[in-house]
């Protein structure tokens, strides 16, 4: 056969030919006959690499519905409209971890604390925000349930509960200041308003004294911005708040910020 | 016999196919490059870091998310919660599956076009080998010299699969070429997972091993390239079957977008797992994500692709032996 251009074609083709004839025994052999050897050992990530920077601000939030921002068209959320916030007082740069999921109750934040990424994503944070316990005690948007005796053994498991949340954030952070979300009523309009908010206020006050207990903890209060015209701060579901709502959780959370003193931290 | 080969090659060369198809892939990839690059911007501004763990631990949370919502097939939450599981296993075993890199672009490139675009490329080889012949009357000169029939017909075979080679070739080096000015060359020796065995909604992570890029990607080729070789056969026996070149097109492309449409809506139809076109998303067995039906394995597709594939070519050479042409 004479040297042209489709003769050189043609041993082209043949010789990519072979490799994929290889690849494809390449594949029958890894994928039917390997070893089942699942040889990875887990690495830690290295300490330096979970070192902080110091040229800019790591927020990291956690906990439930309310810090993913379920309920807000715009999808910001009350962390959302708190880092506007703080943008305008500084310029460094503000970086973000949301790791909140949807319907998560304390023990499943517990759990979420195991995974080492998370842990290493606390290490890394300058501030904390948090809510957990909503769907601890309102059962995931059902109405309260109002039987004393299981709602006492709920507030035993999430007290329990959020002890050793903090002190698991403590340990793998001893420096962030940590701001946990208090729970409201969203039933406070509703006829048996007053015992579902002694409940709320109970609840309340437990995780308080419990964030007392831990150096930078600041259980900051929300009951008090959904106490009156609630509906109007509440979210067509009528449990999570609306746009309204999460400015305002927002705004109170901003307002307890104050940079500058992170700086010297 | 390499004389008819040689000869049907040239044919095939002088129609100007392969750099059509190669300017298509070229188009393409830079287009696909540039939605990547698009990304991965848009995904670091919006997390504001390029820490892959942030990123992966982010997706993750996102899915659990979605996870919560209650309206979502049963299927859908079944592929999600096997894709967590599987990006938790990366995490927890500190690998980076999508390290950014022209050898990562080549493999999704892979991934994505191996049951539609690949396919549709070597159709555009295959589709007129023999129909051309017979609808311009060129197939009487062809038979009338002393030469078997069969053996005309296997150069053409031959010339096929050696085009199917091409054609993947081609897409291999241009992706590789053209992404890698944006995303950089380097990252061949990337560990890689696989092995993973979606079983319901848990993931079997007993088989799980790692492998280097470079061989994730050679494997991957290979299949895409017997996955190329079957379609190619099939569009060869309808290439005999049928005088018309648009005929041929027509009911390969409707085969093959009926499959693309199918994979998404067959779960409760069982028996669907035995058509070709549903099978033809091999490396989706590598990556480990939950098949169209359940029950179907890589060794199940191959052996229905390698089945449909023979019965093509015996039908294409029983009919072009036995046909009279006028």
């Amino acid at each position: 056969m004479r040297r042209s251009p489709v003769a050189l074609l043609i041993v082209v083709a043949t010789l990519s030919g072979v490799l994929w004839l290889g690849g494809l025994a390449l594949a029958v052999q890894d994928q039917f006959f390997s070893a089942a050897n699942p040889p990875v050992e887990q690495k830690q990530p290295r300490a330096d690499e979970t070192k902080r920077h110091d040229e800019e601000i790591d927020i990291v939030a956690l906990g439930d519905s309310l810090t993913r921002g379920t309920g807000d068209e715009s999808g910001k959320g009350y962390v959302g409209y708190m880092v506007d916030e703080l943008r305008r007082q500084t310029d460094k740069p503000i970086r973000v971890t949301n790791l909140a999921v949807r319907g998560l109750r304390s023990d499943g934040l517990l759990r979420q604390l195991g995974q080492p990424e998370i842990q290493r994503q606390v290490a890394m944070a300058d501030l904390i925000v948090m809510t957990i316990g909503g769907n601890d005690l309102f059962q995931g948007g059902e109405a309260l349930r109002l039987n004393m005796k299981q709602l006492d053994e709920a507030k035993r498991r999430y007290v329990a509960n959020l002890d050793r949340i903090f002190a698991a954030l403590r340990r793998f952070n001893s420096e962030a200041v940590i701001f946990a979300l208090g729970l409201y009523n969203p039933f406070s309009d509703l006829g048996d308003a007053k015992q579902t908010s002694a409940v709320v206020r109970d609840w309340n006050f437990a995780s308080a004294e419990v964030a007392a207990r831990y150096p930078n903890v600041v259980a900051v209060p929300t009951f008090d911005l959904f106490a009156l015209h609630v509906n109007d701060y509440l979210y067509s579901d009528h449990f999570h708040p609306n746009e309204e709502g999460y400015k305002r959780i927002g705004g109170r959370v901003a307002s307890l910020i104050t940079l500058t003193e992170e700086d010297e931290r | 016999m390499s004389k008819l080969v040689y000869n049907e090659m040239l044919k095939i060369v002088r129609k100007k196919r392969l750099w059509v198809i190669a300017a298509i892939i070229a188009v393409l990839v830079a287009l696909f490059t540039y939605a990547q690059y698009r990304e991965t911007e848009e995904l670091r501004k919006r997390l504001g870091t390029t820490d892959w763990r942030t990123q992966l631990q982010q997706q993750i949370v996102d899915l659990q998310n979605r996870l919560q919502s209650p309206s979502m097939s049963e299927e859908w939450r079944k592929y999600l919660q096997i894709r967590l599981k599987q990006q938790q296993y990366y995490l927890e075993h500190n690998i980076n599956p999508s390290a950014p890199g022209a050898p990562t672009f080549m493999r999704t490139f892979i991934e994505n076009a191996i049951d539609l675009f690949l396919p549709l490329l070597v159709m555009v080889v295959a589709a007129d080998l023999v129909s051309s012949e017979a609808s311009a009357g060129t197939i009487k000169l062809l038979l009338v010299r002393p030469v078997k029939r069969w053996k005309i017909l296997l150069s053409k075979y031959i010339a096929l699969l050696l085009s199917v080679s091409l054609i993947m070739l081609m897409a291999a080096v241009l992706s590789y070429a053209i992404s890698g000015v944006v995303f950089g060359y380097g990252g061949f020796r990337l560990p890689l997972l696989t092995g993973f065995v979606p079983q319901g909604e848990e993931l079997n992570t007993e088989n799980v091993h790692i492998i280097p890029q470079w061989k994730y990607i050679l494997i991957e080729l290979g299949l895409a390239a017997f996955v190329s070789v079957v379609v190619g056969t099939l569009t060869f026996m309808l290439s005999v079957l049928l005088r018309s070149t648009a005929a041929v097109m027509g009911i390969m492309l409707a085969a093959l977008i009926s499959g693309a449409i199918l994979s998404n809506m067959v779960s409760s139809w069982h028996s669907a797992k035995y058509l070709f076109m549903v099978n033809l998303r091999l490396t989706d067995y590598m990556r480990g994500t939950a098949p169209p039906i359940e029950g179907m394995t890589l060794g199940f597709s191959m052996s229905v692709l390698a089945v449909w594939g023979l019965v093509g070519l015996f039908v294409a050479f029983l009919v072009f032996t036995r046909r009279d042409i006028y």
